[in-house]
């Protein structure tokens, strides 16, 4: 019973970083229908960046605030440099660019910071946590990870719910032609939105990298399963990521902890597809039935 | 109230995807009028109307609010120099809710205050809308939804007014209120209205001038009540 | 006949290819076996994506399914390669179906979804039961030239032989089903779904036999790498290898056989080349291996953006009259529409205006 306890909780931190994933590909998606290849990549490099800065300063926390600065910059310079010309392109020109850049930011990572397995710091300690003499699985950083996620897409929400930024974003996400009618520079904000990813990529890197270690590929996978969250619940509802991450991460959690890791991916892939074939459009899409 | 503006398209030439749907194209429309244009389908209505509103280039000519030319600008600038464009189809964002789609159109205008103060008054002019304002924009029925893009066009504080085909797909009955709208704003704000529209014989009703287009060129400036008179061209014309 | 025309011109290369084969070293001999392996698979993945419209990122997949079959055939049944060739296709025909029924109702980002999974997942099997797949390290297998060639016969040739043939045989059979009336099916559901359904074609049996070529083709791509480096590991699966095949199918050109060919040529030559050339200025291996990677990223993004049909799209157009660009458009494309529109959005070399983008109907 502790094992199955200490499976789902270590599942909902894992979940929480597919979340984050999947919550950035939403976010590009909702504003230009492109899926970003790239996310994880730029989340490698955003971590680099931090590891560079905590190794000269000593401290966590400025190497932090400078990734997700770094996330913000990285995610905006993308979109005004590489996707602009692509974005009114038919969908397969996005797909190859952004997995062009992917390539591209493993090659200078590789070329800058080597192919070597890097550890990474946490910011909180790793000891297990219990409850009275009941040991949980998880730890404070594991709670950390949980609560930073949910703080940043809570204040997502409350971006789009409550600014005129949000409410930018939201208009051009939805009808681009209208919003530009109505005066708003569509092209600003969907800088916006790529920059804001970038931000969720950014922390999501920061929270997993010291559980991977840090290389060029090493979100590689967490990608596509950051990938497969959004999927499951949907691609154009931020819910849907996160319901979809916590859902992939404590199943994967129990296909790990119970057959061994080895199959881990293919229960993925599994969950995948059961998702798609009940409704092809993810959990919580909204839209309507397919034609073929 | 915004001071009446005078909208002047001189000698236009444009087009896109290799046609050239306006050759050569003079239209004016003095301040707090309104002007209908009119014409079948093909002659160049939409893409004049586009051209204004800075979706497409022209190849040649100017486009003068009052003193400024604004051709070869982008559409952000031309709806901040106060130009509103409604198009044709209702434009409403359906996944936000009438509130939001208003909102939406008072981002131009900067400050919290001035944005709050527009919304009010304009749920005092449009009680349809205040009453519906929490509920989501694609439950509106084809003439509230009308009445919601011209309002929410309005929001920014347009001096000239362009309107596409308001009349399409809706009842006649509505077709009346909608265009008692357009009056009714020309009277009170004296907005400069540009209105193109199929339905000549309801946009001849309210316009004060009346322009026809025929394949990117204008063939008749006119007098909308003497246009609306003179039988022959009308039913060259216009069909009826 | 477009057959004969079509065997006409594998003979002619064949014999170039021939000719070329005797006068390079063992190394270049290699690399033209890989050279023919990658134009299999990229050419199969070339007519899935350009042909029928849908995205595989999971081709890399099927190619290991078709080395393992074909090591699992050669270790434990001894079977000579013109019959292991076959044999792994076929299998790997097989996995294709199940995964095309599987994908046949997505499209677009959840089909690229679902295969990007595929490709991550399935080489991890092998490492589950590593008695019959041989875990991390791999299977090896023993290729030797037939006797009738003489004792001193280079390896690498017997290999570079195979394989182009093996390329040759597959290239003729795909331009004769390109050419056909398949092909043509496949261009009607990939323009135009529900227009395609109308006239009454299965578009969902299309989109699985797609995916069924796809794959074979893979598979036995998988099959000739088994043959050429003897080794079949996880390691040799990776998603860079299903990112290696899409860069050469888009940069060769969607859609067209001879855009197999270049893609083959730069994915196999240029990383080497460029690895050269850096090491050569003193540059560090481990950077010097990065560089390449680095600059495939930049190739792939300054391709789409100047060139977006690829190599032999490109050529076309400077071959062939200027086309004013277009200017700026009143109605931006929908972006609104349904997901199944959005499958067929992909760009191919004999359409102009890509599909999605929304046309008004003469001018108001």
């Amino acid at each position: 019973m502790t094992e199955f306890l200490q499976f789902t909780l270590g599942g909902i931190s894992f979940g929480m970083i597919y979340a984050a994933i999947g919550l950035s590909l939403v976010l590009i998606w909702r504003g230009t229908r492109i899926l970003n290849y790239s996310q994880g990549a730029m989340a490698m490099l955003t971590t680099y960046i931090a590891l560079t800065v905590i190794t000269r300063t000593g401290s966590y926390w400025v190497g932090f605030f400078t990734a997700l600065a770094a996330g913000l910059v990285l995610g905006a310079l993308i979109e005004r440099l590489v996707i602009r010309p692509v974005e009114n392109k038919p969908p397969l020109n996005a797909v190859v660019v952004t997995i062009g850049l992917l390539v591209f930011l493993e090659g200078i990572a590789g070329i800058f910071y080597g192919g070597q397995y890097r550890s990474f710091p946490t910011a909180f300690s790793v000891t297990g946590l219990h409850a009275g003499s009941v040991p949980l699985g998880i730890s404070r950083n594991d709670l950390f990870v949980a609560a930073a996620v949910l703080a940043a897409a809570l204040a997502l929400a409350a971006l789009f719910r409550y600014t005129s930024a949000g409410l930018r974003l939201r208009a051009a996400a939805f009808n681009a032609f209208a919003a530009r009618l109505l005066g708003v520079r569509v092209g600003r904000v969907l800088t916006l939105g790529w920059a804001l990813a970038g931000l969720i990529g950014a922390l999501a890197g920061l929270l997993v990298s010291p559980n991977t270690f840090l290389y060029p590929s090493s979100m590689d996978s967490i990608f596509v399963l950051g990938f497969t969250a959004a999927v499951i619940g949907g691609l154009d509802s931020p819910v849907g990521a996160i319901v979809g991450g916590l859902i992939l991460g404590v199943t994967l959690n129990y296909a790990g902890g119970y057959l061994g890791s080895n199959l881990v991916p293919l229960f993925g892939l599994a969950a995948l597809i059961t998702v798609l074939m009940i409704r092809p459009s993810g959990l919580f899409s909204a839209s309507h039935s397919r034609q073929v | 109230m915004t001071s009446p503006a005078a909208l002047a398209v001189e000698h236009v030439v444009a087009g896109y995807g290799g046609v050239l749907a306006l050759q050569d194209v003079s239209i004016t429309a003095s301040p707090g009028t309104i002007t209908a244009v009119l014409g079948a389908n093909g002659a160049g209505k939409t893409t004049l109307l586009a051209t204004i509103s800075g979706f497409v280039r022209p190849r040649q000519g100017r486009i003068r609010l009052d003193e400024t030319d604004l051709a070869r600008r982008r559409p952000e600038e031309i709806v901040r120099a106060g130009v509103g464009h409604v198009p044709e189809g209702q434009a409403v964002i359906t996944e936000l809710t009438v509130e939001e789609n208003l909102r939406v159109g008072a981002l131009r205008r900067s400050g919290r205050a001035d944005r709050s103060r527009v919304l009010a008054d304009t749920y005092r002019r449009f009680p349809m809308l205040a009453k519906a304002r929490n509920r989501s924009a694609g439950t509106l029925s084809g003439g509230e939804r009308q009445i919601l893009v011209i309002a929410r066009a309005l929001m920014a504080g347009p001096r000239v007014l362009l309107l596409d085909e308001p009349s399409l797909g809706l009842a006649p009955k509505i077709v009346t209120q909608v265009m008692d709208l357009i009056l009714r704003l020309r009277d009170e704000t004296g907005l400069t209205v540009v209105l193109v529209e199929q339905n000549a014989r309801s946009a001849l009703a309210i316009a004060d001038r009346g322009v026809v287009l025929n394949v990117g060129r204008v063939v008749v400036t006119e007098d909308a009540a003497a246009l609306a008179a003179d039988e022959a061209l009308r039913r060259h014309y216009l069909g009826f | 006949m477009t057959l004969l025309r079509h065997l006409a011109a594998a003979i002619v290369a064949g014999a170039l290819i021939w000719a070329a084969s005797v006068q390079l070293n063992a190394f270049r001999d290699y690399q033209l076996a890989e050279i023919a392996v990658y134009v299999v698979a990229i050419a199969g993945l070339s007519v899935l994506i350009g042909l029928s419209g849908q995205i595989s990122l999971g081709n890399g997949a099927f190619m290991a399914i078709g080395a393992y079959a074909a090591a699992l055939l050669i270790i434990h049944l001894n079977w000579p390669v013109w019959a292991v060739f076959p044999a792994s296709a076929a299998i790997t025909a097989v996995a294709g179906g199940v995964v095309g029924i599987a994908a046949a109702r997505l499209s677009g980002p959840y089909l690229a979804g679902a295969t990007l999974l595929l490709a991550v997942a399935l080489p991890s099997l092998a490492l589950q039961w590593p008695s019959v797949f041989g875990g991390d390290q791999g299977l090896s297998i023993t290729v030797t030239a037939p006797a009738r060639l003489g004792a001193t016969f280079p390896l690498t040739r017997w290999q570079a032989w195979v394989c182009s043939l093996a390329a040759l045989i597959t290239l003729v059979l795909l331009a004769n089903l390109t050419r056909s009336r398949v092909g043509r099916n496949w261009r009607a559901i990939r323009d135009d779904p529900v227009a395609a359904a109308l006239t009454g074609l299965n578009v969902g049996r299309l989109r699985v036999l797609a995916f069924v070529v796809s794959a074979t083709c893979a598979g036995l791509a998988g099959a000739m790498l088994a043959f050429t480096t003897t080794l079949v590991s996880p390691g040799s699966f990776t998603l860079s290898l299903s990112i290696a095949l899409l860069t050469g199918a888009v940069l060769g050109g969607l859609g067209t056989l001879a855009g197999a060919v270049w893609g083959a040529l730069v994915v196999v030559l240029v990383p080497t080349y460029v690895t050269d050339v850096a090491t050569s200025h003193g540059l560090s291996s481990g950077v010097a291996a990065n560089i390449p990677i680095a600059a495939y990223g930049v190739v792939l993004v300054l391709v789409m953006v100047l060139f977006p049909n690829g190599i032999q799209g490109g050529l076309r157009r400077l071959a062939g009259p200027l086309i004013p660009a277009n200017l700026t458009r009143f109605t931006e494309p929908d972006r609104h529409q349904p997901a199944s529109k959005q499958a067929g959005g992909l760009t191919s070399p004999d359409r102009r205006r890509p599909v999605g983008e929304h046309q008004e109907e003469g001018t108001k």
